[in-house]
C-alpha cells in the first residue's frame, strides 16, 4: 500500500489512474460507436440502393419481370468499378437478373427473411455486405439485393475511422490531462485555508498561547477538527495563564513576609548574623522579583508605538550598576551613546534586559577589572566582562530558566538570562554570545533601528 | 518629625514605626484608605510612607487627592507590586518615590532623608560623606569640622554630587547644573572642574573619591583604604 504525505499527492495518484483508465475506455468506446455509426451508415445506403434498383423492376405483359436501369445506375454497377452490385431473385431464390459476372445472387436466399434484411456473404476473397428488400409486382414476389464488397469500401468514411486516433481521438488525452490539472489547482484552492491555519498553529508556542486559528474559510468537512484544536488552545491557555498567575500571585505574596523578616533583621543585636541574613533575603527578594518580571515579561506584549532610545536605557543602566561595580572594586565603562540611537521596543523592558546582562557580568568578572557597555549605531548593545567566558556547550543552556553552571554561586537565581533572552524574543532583536580574544564573554543584542525621520522622530517618541 | 505611615500590615507597620522611631522619626500608623484621608487632613505631616494595596482600596486614590489638593508632601510608595505598570502609575499619581518590598530598612531611610532634605522640605541641613560635610542652604564645604572655600563651579559640581551621594551622576546632569541651559560647554569642561575639585578636596584631607565612571559620569564615595 502506497502512504501518501500529502492529500494534493494522493488526489493527484488517484487521479492520473482514473484518467489512464478514462481514455482508454473512451477510446475504446469512441471507436466502437464509430464503427456502429459506419456499419448503419453503410446498410442504409445498401438498403437505399436496393430501393432504387427495386422501382425499375416492372412486369412484362408475359408475366415475367423486367429490369430497365437508367444509365447513372448502371454505371455504378460496372463491372470494372466491381464495388458494388445487385441481383434480383425470383421468390425461389433463382438470380433473375445480376450484375455479377457468373449472374449469380449475392447473398443466398433464406425464405424467412423479412421484408429488409441486411447480409454478409463471402465470395472467393472478397467480403460482401449489402441490404435484402422484398419487392411485390401484382401476385409476383421478388427480392432485390445490393450489396458492397468491403476492400472496396467507401473511402472517406474508411478514412474517418482508420485515422479516428492520429485525428480525433488524441485529443481526448490533453483534454483529460489539462482536466488534472484544472483539479489540482482546484484542490490546492480549497486546501488553502488548511495550510493557513497550520501555518498560524506553528506559530503556538507557550509563550504565544492566544493563537487561534481561523474559521471562517476552513471547509466543513475540516471544520470540526480545526474547532476541536481552538477548544483544546482555550483549555491549554487557561492552564497557562492559571500557572502564570500562580507565579505572580505566590512571588507577590512573599514579598511583605519578606520585608517583615527583612525588616527584624535590621534590628538584631548581633550584626553578623544579621549581615549574613541579609544577603540571604537579597537573594530570596532577587528570585522573587525575577519571577515576577518573568510572569509579567510571559503575557507582556509590546505596543508597536513604543520606542527606546537605547543609548539613554544603557546610560541609565551604567549609571544604577556603577555604585555596586565600585563596592565590588570592579570598574564600568560605557563607550558609544553619544547619540540616541532609536529602536522599536520598550524602554522599560529593554533596560530589564541590559540590566540582566549588567548583573550577569558583575558576578562573572573577577575584581579590579572592567565590565563594558557598548551602544552602536547601528542598534547593537554589547556588554563585555572579563570573566572565565562561556564554552560553546553552554551557550544555549545559559538561556534556560534555572540553569546555572555554579550552583554555589552566591546572588545567582538562573533567570537573569531567561527574561534577557525573552526580551529579545519580544523586541525581534537577537542575542549572540562569544569568548573576547582576550578573556572574558560578550553578549550582543541586535535589535531592529528605526530609520532616523519619519514616525522614528526622538520628538515623537517622547 | 512626624511621619504618617499607611501599612495594612500589622507586623510590618510595627516593626516600620520601631526602625523609624530609632533613626528619630515620630510615626502615626493607619492600616486603611479612609484612616489615612482623616489623618492627613488634621495633621501637617513631613513625608507619608504609603502601602498601595489597601483592604478598603488603593493607597494611590489617597495620592491623587493629595496631590489634586496641591499638597507637597513627599511621598514614598511603599508596595509589593513591582510590574512596570505599577511602578509608572504610582511616579504618574505624583509619588516622589518607590520602594518595592521586600526593601532594606537603611534604603527606607535614605530614600525618606533624600526627600526631607529637598529644597523647602524640612531636614535642609547638610550631607555628608566620611570627614566631607557639605551644607546644602549655605553651600559650604567643611572637611573634619574645617570649612573651606572652593570656587563656584567646584561647589556647583560638589553640590550636585553630595545630592546624589552613592549614585552616579551623569556628565550631563553636571553640564546641566553648571552651565543651565546657556551657551556652549567646552567638551572637557566638566572633566576640568572634577579634576580641580579632586584636587582641593584631597589638599584639604577629605578622605573621599570621586570616581570617574567612563562613558557614563561621577561618583562621589567614602574612599577606600
Amino acid at each position: 500500500m502506497i502512504r501518501f504525505k500529502s492529500i494534493i499527492s494522493r488526489i493527484v495518484f488517484l487521479h492520473v489512474i482514473a484518467l489512464v483508465v478514462t481514455s482508454i475506455v473512451m477510446s475504446f468506446a469512441l471507436s466502437w460507436l464509430l464503427g456502429v455509426a459506419t456499419d448503419n451508415i453503410h446498410d442504409q445506403a445498401m438498403q437505399d440502393q436496393a430501393v432504387s434498383v427495386a422501382r425499375h423492376l416492372a412486369l412484362k405483359p408475359d408475366g415475367s419481370a423486367a429490369l430497365e436501369l437508367p444509365p447513372e445506375l448502371q454505371g455504378l454497377y460496372s463491372q470494372p468499378y466491381g464495388r458494388y452490385s445487385y441481383a434480383v431473385l425470383d421468390e425461389r431464390g433463382r438470380a433473375l437478373v445480376s450484375s455479377l459476372a457468373d449472374g449469380s445472387a449475392i447473398f443466398p436466399l433464406d425464405p424467412q427473411s423479412r421484408d429488409v434484411e441486411f447480409l454478409r456473404t463471402q465470395r472467393g476473397t472478397a467480403a460482401i455486405s449489402g441490404a435484402s428488400i422484398r419487392k411485390t409486382l401484382g401476385e409476383k414476389t421478388f427480392w432485390v439485393q445490393a450489396g458492397e464488397d468491403l476492400a472496396n469500401r467507401d473511402v472517406l468514411i474508411d478514412d474517418i475511422v482508420a485515422d479516428f486516433f492520429k485525428d480525433v481521438g488524441w485529443i481526448t488525452l490533453p483534454i483529460l490531462f489539462l482536466l488534472l490539472a484544472i483539479d489540482i489547482a482546484i484542490f490546492a484552492r480549497a486546501l488553502r485555508p488548511l495550510r493557513e491555519a497550520s501555518e498560524i498553529a506553528s506559530h503556538i508556542s507557550p509563550i504565544r498561547t492566544d493563537v487561534r486559528l481561523p474559521l471562517d474559510e476552513i471547509p466543513s468537512e475540516v471544520r470540526p477538527l480545526v474547532a476541536a484544536v481552538n477548544q483544546a488552545l482555550d483549555r491549554l491557555d487557561e492552564g497557562f495563564r492559571v500557572q502564570r498567575e500562580f507565579t505572580a500571585d505566590a512571588a507577590h505574596e512573599l514579598r511583605t513576609p519578606l520585608s517583615i523578616l527583612r525588616t527584624r533583621v535590621d534590628t538584631l543585636d548581633d550584626r553578623g548574623i544579621a549581615y549574613a541574613l541579609k544577603h540571604d533575603i537579597e537573594s530570596m527578594s532577587r528570585i522573587l522579583g525575577q519571577l515576577l518580571d518573568i510572569a509579567e515579561l510571559d503575557a507582556f506584549v509590546i505596543d508597536p508605538n513604543d520606542r527606546a532610545d537605547l543609548s539613554e536605557v544603557c546610560g541609565h543602566v551604567a549609571q544604577w550598576i556603577a555604585p555596586l561595580a565600585l563596592k565590588q572594586d570592579k570598574e564600568i565603562v560605557l563607550s558609544g551613546g553619544h547619540k540616541p540611537v532609536w529602536v522599536r521596543g520598550n524602554p522599560e523592558m529593554l533596560s530589564r534586559a541590559i540590566r540582566n546582562l549588567a548583573e550577569n557580568a558583575i558576578k562573572h568578572t573577577p575584581r579590579g577589572t572592567v565590565i563594558e557597555f557598548a551602544v552602536e549605531e547601528n542598534g547593537v548593545v554589547r556588554v563585555s566582562d572579563r570573566g572565565p567566558g562561556i564554552s560553546e556547550e553552554e551557550r544555549e543552556l545559559i538561556f534556560r530558566r534555572f540553569w546555572r553552571r555554579d550552583r554555589t554561586l552566591p546572588g545567582s537565581t538562573g533567570l537573569g538570562l531567561s527574561i534577557v533572552q525573552r526580551i529579545a524574543e519580544l523586541h525581534q532583536a537577537t542575542i549572540r554570545v562569544e569568548n573576547l580574544p582576550a578573556g572574558g564573554a560578550r553578549f550582543s543584542l541586535y535589535f531592529v533601528r528605526l530609520e532616523a525621520g519619519g514616525d522614528s522622530l526622538p520628538a515623537a517618541a517622547e | 518629625m512626624r511621619l504618617l505611615v499607611i501599612e495594612d500590615n500589622e507586623q510590618l507597620a510595627a516593626l516600620l514605626a520601631k526602625g523609624l522611631h530609632t533613626a528619630g522619626y515620630d510615626t502615626d500608623i493607619f492600616g486603611t484608605v479612609a484612616e489615612a484621608r482623616n489623618a492627613l487632613l488634621m495633621v501637617a505631616y513631613a513625608a507619608m510612607i504609603l502601602d498601595l494595596g489597601l483592604p478598603d482600596g488603593d493607597g494611590l486614590a489617597v495620592l491623587r487627592e493629595l496631590r489634586h489638593r496641591k499638597d507637597p508632601i513627599p511621598v514614598l510608595l511603599l508596595t509589593a507590586r513591582g510590574g512596570l505598570d505599577d511602578r509608572v502609575n504610582g511616579l504618574r499619581s505624583g509619588a516622589d518615590d518607590y520602594l518595592v518590598k521586600p526593601f532594606a530598612f537603611e534604603e527606607l531611610l535614605a530614600r525618606l532623608e533624600a526627600q526631607l532634605r529637598r529644597p523647602g522640605q524640612i531636614l535642609g541641613n547638610s550631607l555628608r560623606v566620611a570627614n566631607l560635610e557639605f551644607d546644602v542652604r549655605s553651600r559650604q564645604a567643611t572637611v573634619n569640622d574645617e570649612p573651606h572655600v572652593l570656587s563656584a563651579r567646584e561647589t556647583a559640581v560638589l553640590e550636585l554630587l553630595m545630592h546624589s551621594k552613592g549614585r552616579v551622576v551623569s556628565k550631563k546632569q553636571v553640564e546641566d547644573h553648571i552651565f543651565g541651559l546657556s551657551g556652549d560647554v567646552a567638551s572637557n569642561a566638566v572633566e576640568v572642574y572634577v579634576h580641580r575639585l579632586r584636587k582641593q578636596l584631597s589638599d584639604k584631607g577629605a578622605r573621599v573619591q570621586i570616581h570617574t565612571i567612563r562613558g557614563v559620569g561621577y561618583l562621589i564615595a567614602e574612599e577606600k583604604v
